[in-house]
């Protein structure tokens, strides 16, 4: 499996790979992407320098195979580094961290203060939130995936990913492919672009959780005027800017983010839609990327996942209730036709 | 030819027997083996729910399902039966536990009436396996439940939702029938008062 992807991904993109890159753009997306876990890299080690003395903080754990009390760095332990304390099985299988009952916590995220910690994994009885951040993670890769599976030639400018809606059947990134006027992806684009996203996932890095300022975000946004132009936005909101990295991908989310990316099992990129944007807005066109993922752990039928696989073919529009108006106008209409033909 | 129909002289069990006894090591011989057995069985149906090495289980479990199947098919007043339930209650109490709550708690049963499970095992013990064997039915917490079932698993919340947008398909397209069916209806309809308006004039002419 693992060789054949290969041989696709090099059958398709080696056809003009010794085009030399365009001089009008200022870094490729290859090195943009360096840069930005660079300076990832720095911000994070400059925080971990800033904490000082080591203070303790205790945690009380609840759960298998007992209820404890662990005693932990203020600052540096995650609820990772607690969940090493157990077995493997905590480690591998715990998705997210619930601290004192009511806030979700990533599990590489540092714990601040004394508090309660349950470890979530996705058979908990209710997975409504894990479940959320498991979609997160899913349109993150996706970003991530796409940002490598293109050729140096193709510039590719991430814009956004909407928030996690698992009922929508897919998840979602909306990509800027400047160089790309008219692209309709065939059936072996697709795979290959599964592939990436298997290998990505298969690497099983660790989704690692920073918040830095407004200026900093910037920097590292300098390439992508989409990223760029909504830093000041969030930052206004929320004071920080978030940033998740796997690998060397970085990029901007709310959170939470499950643990690792081996977590993600059976998934597939199941379509790329054209999206024109409005004449007003500065956006001409993006691609919407949809695919679909399950956890590691989930064993489904083959043919129950090929359902689940056509349905993610399907464009995703945020105008939902216009179409879920009709469909409701339908059902009704179907009822007052059954009355009237009976009588 | 002359040979009796087993099927009808024995009810047939529903677990899977196999064609050997299992021999429960012990120095008293085959006898001590069924006075083991005969202290399992009693505790089975006094405790519904019983942690045992696994050969002792799996041995036991017959004996226990042939009891109760006995006890269902032929009720109290058989003498035989009670001679068994006799024989394999060590406590006599448990008689009348036999025939007043386990005969009606299982007549209507369809599958076996023991559950037998595999214990966890200490990896690297020198410990026998162990087996948990209880009676269905009984008042304790379940063990080794299907936690597939929840519904907010994110595999059921995609189906259910691939489910939901099929039946909404299916929906419009019968409401489009109908409503190209209506429409047929109405063209008729509107076409008859003009026949019937002829006829009359035929019969006003005829007159």
């Amino acid at each position: 499996m693992k060789r054949s992807t290969g041989l696709i991904h090099k059958s398709i993109f080696c056809n003009n790979h010794s085009k030399p890159l365009s001089s009008s753009r200022f870094l490729s997306t290859q090195e943009a992407v360096e840069r930005r876990n660079h300076l990832f890299t720095l911000e994070k080690k400059r925080q971990h320098e800033k904490i000082g003395r080591i203070e303790k903080i205790e945690v009380n754990y609840k759960g298998v195979p007992k209820n404890c009390t662990l005693v932990m760095n203020k600052g540096i332990s995650t609820p990772y580094d607690c969940a090493r304390h157990f077995t493997e099985w905590h480690v591998e299988t715990s998705a997210l961290a619930l601290l004192d009952g009511s806030v979700y916590w990533d599990m590489h995220r540092p714990l601040n203060e004394n508090c309660t910690l349950e470890l979530l994994n996705y058979t908990v009885n209710e997975p409504q939130q894990v479940n959320k951040a498991f979609w997160r993670t899913c349109s993150f890769l996706l970003g991530a995936c796409a940002s490598v599976a293109f050729k140096d030639t193709v510039p590719v400018k991430l814009h956004s990913f909407p928030g996690p809606d698992i009922r929508s059947g897919s998840f979602i990134y909306d990509i800027d492919l400047p160089s790309l006027e008219d692209w309709k992806p065939t059936q072996q684009e697709l795979y290959t672009l599964s592939a990436e996203y298997v290998k990505f996932c298969r690497r099983g890095l660790p989704l690692e959780r920073l918040e830095v300022g407004e200026e900093l975000a910037k920097e590292m946004f300098v390439d992508n005027p989409y990223k760029e132009a909504q830093i000041p936005s969030i930052a206004s909101r929320h004071g920080n800017v978030t940033l998740y990295r796997a690998g060397d991908h970085v990029d901007i989310s709310k959170g939470p983010m499950i643990s690792n990316t081996a977590q993600v099992g059976k998934c597939t990129v199941a379509s790329v839609h054209k999206l024109s944007g409005s004449p007003n807005s500065n956006v001409k066109q993006l691609y919407r990327f949809q695919g679909v993922a399950l956890p590691t752990n989930v064993m489904l039928n083959h043919f129950a996942f090929s359902i689940l696989v056509d349905r993610a073919k399907k464009r995703v529009s945020f105008i939902m209730s216009n179409k879920s108006y009709q469909i409701f106008i339908y059902f009704f209409s179907f009822h007052r036709y059954g009355t009237i033909i009976i009588s | 030819m002359n040979q009796a129909d087993v099927s009808k002289l024995v009810s047939k069990l529903r677990i899977r027997v196999p064609a050997e006894p299992r021999k429960l090591r012990n120095i008293k011989g085959p006898e001590g083996r069924i006075d083991k057995l005969r202290k399992t069985v009693t505790g089975l149906i006094k405790y519904e729910r019983i942690e045992l090495n696994s050969n002792r289980g799996q041995e036991a479990r017959q004996y226990a399902e042939r009891l109760i199947s006995e006890a269902i098919r032929h009720g109290d007043c058989h003498k035989p039966t009670m001679d068994i339930a006799d024989y394999w209650l060590l406590e006599k109490e448990l008689i009348h536990k036999l025939f007043k709550v386990l005969v009606p708690r299982f007549q209507d049963s369809n599958t076996c009436y023991t559950r037998l499970l595999n214990a966890p095992r200490i990896i690297h013990s020198r410990n026998p396996d162990k087996v948990i064997l209880e009676l269905k039915g009984n008042p304790y917490p379940v063990l080794g439940s299907n936690k597939m079932n929840n519904r907010f698993l994110i595999q059921n919340v995609l189906l259910d939702a691939a489910k939901y947008d099929y039946r909404q398909a299916k929906y419009a397209e019968f409401a489009k029938k109908i409503v190209n069916k209506e429409e047929k209806i109405d063209t008729t309809e509107t076409e008859a008062p003009s026949i019937e308006k002829q006829q009359s004039d035929d019969k006003l002419t005829q007159s």
